[in-house]
């Protein structure tokens, strides 16, 4: 059984009195062990479905349908008692900007141990061990020390730890990691990513959720891949066979807008026009007006998301 | 195609080029008179060639953006020159500094903090020429005109704000403001570090497109080493405000010699699965630039750090035609 199942998702933002649809009829798993990528251009929705599942929506958005099974519970239809006691033991979340998600007012040690004692069994003396322990794990020198710095003292990449520190201090089975590491140098990303597949995944057989539009993380960590665009996931599969195989033209074209596809200094393929906005989305299959191969029938009808082979789900007609 | 041309002066040159920044330490430091100084930028030296575009690269502290600065004399440098065409343009009096900004120009990271959001895009294109007094008023339009078809955007963008353009024509517009007054030079500050990649990848054609027809030069900043593959003829990398390494792309890439190249290049995530990174990562943080590492910045994290390096500073040298690195290993004598 999957740990995470997220079923015929949609959500909705108001806007100008009017609900525009950010996510629509999204559904995937996420199983025990692997990192699945959610990955596509601004706008198109995936930081929105991290949000929703952990029922973290802003106060002008709302989950319109669908379904988020976190083992045999829906998260999509608990209430913020139980969700409570879900997030952080269960389910975690880490951010793009790091220095956010901490409080600045409180030391390092108090966040890290507040998460600990509020789902452990742990007085303040375990908490601060276990406290201690993760930091270590986490590759922050002079824990001890650090455990009594405020996070105005801590880099963006030692912040990154703290934050995911707390995120798994109690041993998640899910993690969603919203761009972790979009802020941070290359060098401190490689670090936070390796950290993520071997602390979290690799010894503790969670599920990661990846949020990111960074095509080089997705093909260095992920083993699946979820690719968005306007709201949609266009198409789903092995992170081997999505990358020497892209099937949907989308997919197809933003591989090929990369720089570094070993052809130094030609000319870099671009997608025509810009992301349609939530208010403005075009019919049948979104992605038609921009896309070199489409048909008439693409302007019509919507193109559910269909298996094409062992490891790859695509939603296009040229597929059919 | 050569990388250094012979018999050819370079357009422009930083020459032991340094930038100290007092940093605030409160009143009781003060008058006890301990100041202490951020060597953001210490004993660079750069050679650009007309034509040719060189990439500045480094993890954030580096002192790339610094360098840009002084570079297009928007800072004054602590130690050391900036030659344009020769002559040093903090040596430049009013009239010299003029004539040089209107061929030295500049591209920020951040198209939404850098455009005046209370400008419409005309004005803020047409404003280099009002303050060249470049032409008459029609001739100013007509100019204006013709740039934003330049950078693909059209005359219907005029008369609008910048937020209302996505970031793709955001940065187009600042493009377009840095070409007003058909500069030779541009600095480009990390230009796509904020745009999606397909709008990235526009972003990137358009320069090239312009370099080609306009001849124009280019200083690009960036901490975005496939893009410093795609773009540049030269790359110069930074560590705590000196350059460890610069040689011409395909050599840097090919062979990397300094071990912090070396580090950087292997953690860069290749958009290829088949090609997993081996994740033999460098331990630790880039130090802090305010309390520098002894000897060699990089040596506490240098994976071939010898003794020698907690405590001599590696000298800048020649180790192949047009390749510079700062390292002991390549030093004589040292160990």
């Amino acid at each position: 059984m999957s740990l995470l199942s997220v079923r015929d998702l949609s959500t909705e933002f108001r806007s100008g009195g009017r609900w525009l649809e950010a996510v629509s009829d999204v559904a995937f798993d996420l199983q025990r062990g692997e990192i699945l990528g959610l990955v596509g251009e601004s706008g198109c929705g995936k930081s929105t479905i991290a949000y929703s599942v952990m029922r973290l929506l802003a106060r002008n958005a709302r989950i319109r349908s669908g379904e988020v099974w976190l083992d045999d519970v829906n998260l999509a239809a608990l209430d913020e008692e139980r969700l409570q006691d879900l997030r952080g033991r269960q389910i975690s979340m880490i951010f793009q900007d790091p220095t956010t998600a901490l409080d600045s007012l409180f030391t390092v040690g108090h966040q890290v141990m507040e998460t600990l004692q509020e789902h452990l069994d742990l007085d303040p003396a375990g908490a601060r061990q276990r406290a201690l322990e993760l930091l270590r794990q986490l590759g922050i020198p002079a824990a001890n020390q650090r455990l009594n710095a405020y996070p105005y003292q801590f880099s963006g990449g030692m912040s990154q730890r703290i934050a995911l520190a707390i995120a798994i201090a109690c041993h998640p089975q899910v993690l969603i990691a919203d761009e972790p590491t979009t802020a941070l140098d290359v060098t401190i990303q490689a670090q936070i990513l390796q950290l993520i597949r071997q602390l979290l995944v690799d010894e503790q057989g969670a599920g990661v959720l990846l949020i990111t539009h960074d095509l080089g993380v997705v093909a260095q960590v992920c083993d699946r891949v979820a690719v968005m665009y306007a709201g949609k996931i266009v198409e789903f599969g092995d992170v081997h066979s999505l990358f020497s195989n892209p099937l949907h033209p989308y997919t197809q074209a933003l591989l090929n807008s990369l720089p570094s596809k070993g052809i130094a200094r030609g000319r870099l393929e671009n997608i025509q026009g810009r992301v349609p906005s939530l208010a403005d989305r075009p019919s049948g299959c979104r992605f038609h007006p921009r896309c070199p191969q489409a048909k008439a029938v693409c302007r019509k009808s919507v193109p559910p998301l269909k298996q094409v082979s062992a490891s790859q789900e695509v939603a296009c007609v040229l597929y059919d | 195609m050569s990388s250094t041309i012979k018999g050819q002066r370079p357009l422009l040159s930083a020459v032991g080029l340094s930038k100290y920044f007092p940093l605030e330490t409160g009143l009781l430091a003060s008058l006890r008179g301990n100041t202490t100084t951020v060597k953001a930028v210490e004993s660079v030296s750069l050679d650009v060639y007309a034509g040719q575009t060189v990439a500045v690269v480094g993890e954030s502290g580096s002192g790339k953006s610094t360098l840009g600065r002084l570079l297009l004399r928007l800072l004054q440098p602590s130690a050391g020159q900036v030659l344009y065409q020769g002559e040093d343009i903090f040596g430049m009096n009013r009239a010299e500094t003029r004539a040089f900004r209107r061929q030295a120009q500049i591209i920020l990271q951040d198209p939404y903090a850098s455009l005046n959001p209370r400008m419409r895009v005309g004005r803020i294109i047409r404003e280099p020429l009002d303050i060249y007094s470049e032409g008459s008023k029609t001739e100013r339009q007509k100019r204006v005109h013709e740039l934003l078809e330049r950078v693909g955007l059209n005359r219907n963008h005029e008369r609008a704000f910048p937020a209302e353009l996505s970031g793709g024509q955001r940065q187009r517009v600042g493009i377009a403001a840095a070409l007003a007054l058909s500069p030779r030079i541009i600095i480009a500050d990390e230009p796509t570090s904020s745009l999606d990649v397909s709008v990235q990848a526009q972003t990137l054609n358009l320069l090239a497109d312009l370099q080609r027809d306009l001849g124009l030069t280019y200083v690009f900043i960036t901490h975005d080493l496939s893009v410093v593959q795609h773009i540049s003829d030269r790359v110069a990398v930074m560590y705590l405000g000196k350059i460890v390494e610069e040689a011409p792309t395909e050599t840097l890439f090919a062979e990397p010699k300094h071990p912090y190249t070396q580090v950087l290049f292997s953690a860069i995530p290749l958009p290829d699965p088949a090609r997993r990174m081996n994740w033999d990562l460098p331990k630790g943080e880039p130090p802090s630039p305010l309390n520098p590492p002894s000897g060699c910045h990089f040596h506490p994290r240098c994976p071939q750090a010898m003794s020698a390096c907690s405590h001599t500073v590696p000298r800048f040298q020649s180790v192949a035609r047009d390749h510079g690195l700062a390292c002991l290993l390549y030093e004589d004598g040292v160990n």
